[in-house]
């Protein structure tokens, strides 16, 4: 899996291309960490490139998500494509994190929390 | 500002109470009591029989989190509803959980009935309720159960009525996909999400996958028999490999079903020839790890299955190869949840032999199988399958809350997860 990451003003975003498995979830799982101790805590994950997701991986975007909501923040996805997206349905996940079709429309949302 | 902490009520059996699932309850308690966002776990156990020395088994690790025990309930009791519901209404969690399967609240069919009404009841009571639902009635073998009957046409339709009570909860969990997308196509609901099972193990080291080099090996069940766990094939099966000249020790470790009391103590009578045979009784908590250690292969004398498997869980954890029958869903659980094993058709004691001897003979296959089963086992902890609880109850009470805010009467919006929604609370 490749990461990318880049910054729009205070919002760091990931970008995950690949399959996002417990192989690839460490190094997401520090970006997260890191955005999760400095304010605002709010990361986009861009997983528009990602072909397949394992438990491990969803148990990483949780604990981000966790970290980021206690410190008042929150961990964004956007761009899930079908296979993934059928995951995040079967675990319901698709109601518990804020879901976006596109990166950019993500990022207006941060902006409005920021 | 730190988030508010929540109270989570647990109905559930918990250790030393023998009743299914009470070893998942503990491991799931364990972890819970170390999240930042649980301000108290009060259980809801089942009344164990009086005795003066009942302890029960609760983490002795420092936690902040304190825990309620409070029995009030009994297995096979008519009463459990009334009972559960006033010790919800008494002690007034943020969120209750059920640990559930179909026999959970009692061994004849009106007592588990009655029982697995209580979670609708309490989501009457406006309490956001999760029932973790280990077992789908629709997919479950009645007659090997031990719920066999000339009426099983009418218990379907009671198992039916019963199953669209538990979707009236708020969010129904499950730990196989197959299983959520049953109840989501049959039912038409969407409150029904996948928790993966979980590794109860914490350990970081893999532990060694052969630990009977000198020659002896031990071949191991474990579970509550007498229903769709039967050892008699398994014991002729290793009765037939004593007789070819291998050294083997059969440890059947556990208990009767509480659907078949006295079975264990006839297979004792009936196998009293067969050699090497230890019957451990009841394992407690303690003393799991030294029997799943001292295993060199564990088997399941499944003649049909009622879903996913604590066992096979366990037995990944400890790095053990496993013998396993073709039947039912079982191969879909291997197939999905990453296991391999040695396998046999289900009702032969000669495959069941061969599919033993298989690995038994094969150090480096046996090998192979229990390293892969220990990756599949620790690829999900249970601290991380309690931090998904965690986020659906945060995600339950804060719906509960806007709620209260904007007034929401509509009938319509009676549940609180929608499909393909983009999470706005």
């Amino acid at each position: 899996m490749q990461l990318q990451m880049s910054q729009i003003n205070t919002i760091t975003i990931l970008t995950l291309t690949g399959r996002f498995d417990a192989y690839s979830a460490p190094s997401v799982e520090t970006q997260l960490k890191h955005v999760s101790e400095q304010a605002p805590s709010y990361a986009i994950v861009d997983l528009s490139g990602v072909n397949f997701v394992d438990s491990t991986a969803l148990a990483t975007l949780v604990q981000g998500m966790k970290r980021c909501r206690q410190a008042n923040g929150d961990v964004y996805i956007c761009g899930v494509q079908q296979p993934v997206r059928i995951i995040f349905e079967l675990t319901r996940f698709d109601s518990v994190f804020r879901m976006f079709s596109t990166q950019a429309a993500a990022v207006e949302a941060c902006f409005l929390k920021v | 500002m730190p988030k508010p902490k929540m109270t989570i009520a647990l109905v559930t059996t918990y250790p030393p109470s023998q009743g299914s699932l009470n070893e998942y309850a503990y491991h799931f308690v364990r972890c819970l009591r170390d999240k930042a966002e649980v301000r108290e776990i009060i259980l809801l156990t089942d009344i164990l029989p009086e005795t003066p020395s009942i302890q029960y088994m609760l983490s002795t690790e420092a936690s902040p989190v304190p825990i309620r025990v409070i029995p009030c309930w009994r297995f096979g009791a008519w009463t459990n509803p009334l009972r559960i519901l006033a010790a919800i209404k008494k002690v007034q969690p943020d969120i209750v959980l059920f640990n559930l399967q179909f026999a959970t609240f009692g061994d004849r069919k009106i007592p588990a009935a009655l029982g697995l009404m209580t979670p609708a009841c309490v989501r009457l009571l406006g309490l956001p309720t999760v029932v973790l639902l280990h077992h789908l009635m629709e997919k479950i073998d009645l007659k090997s159960a031990g719920f066999g009957s000339s009426i099983e046409h009418v218990i379907r339709f009671f198992g039916t009525v019963i199953t669209r009570l538990l979707l009236m909860t708020d969010l129904v969990t499950l730990t196989m996909p197959n299983y959520v997308e049953f109840l989501t196509e049959r039912y038409g609901v969407n409150n029904v999400a996948l928790a993966p099972h979980g590794a109860f193990a914490e350990t970081l080291t893999e532990p060694p996958h052969d630990v009977n080099s000198s020659g002896k090996h031990v071949v191991m069940t474990f579970g509550k028999f007498g229903t769709y766990k039967r050892v008699e094939q398994l014991l002729e099966a290793v009765a037939l490999l004593q007789t070819q000249g291998r050294a083997i020790e059969l440890v059947i470790a556990g208990t009767d079903s509480p659907n078949a009391r006295g079975y264990l103590d006839a297979m004792k009578q009936r196998y009293a020839h067969v050699a090497h045979v230890t019957y451990t009784g009841y394992v407690p908590e303690e003393q799991v790890a030294r029997v799943f250690e001292q295993a060199t292969l564990v088997v399941f004398p499944y003649i049909s299955t009622t879903g996913s498997s604590g066992v096979l869980h366990q037995a990944g954890e400890y790095g053990k190869a496993v013998v396993l029958p073709y039947i039912g869903d079982f191969a879909e659980v291997i197939a999905e949840e990453g296991y391999r094993g040695s396998f046999f058709e289900a009702g032969s004691v000669a495959s069941l032999g061969q599919a033993i001897a298989a690995l038994l003979d094969n150090p480096q296959e046996r090998a192979a199988i229990g390293r892969h089963n220990y990756s599949a086992a620790h690829s999900l902890p249970m601290s991380d399958v309690v931090d998904w609880y965690l986020v659906h109850f945060q995600y339950l009470l804060n719906c509960k809350q806007r709620r209260k805010i904007h007034a929401v009467t509509d009938v319509s919006d009676k549940y609180y997860y929608h499909p393909h929604t983009h999470g706005t609370v």
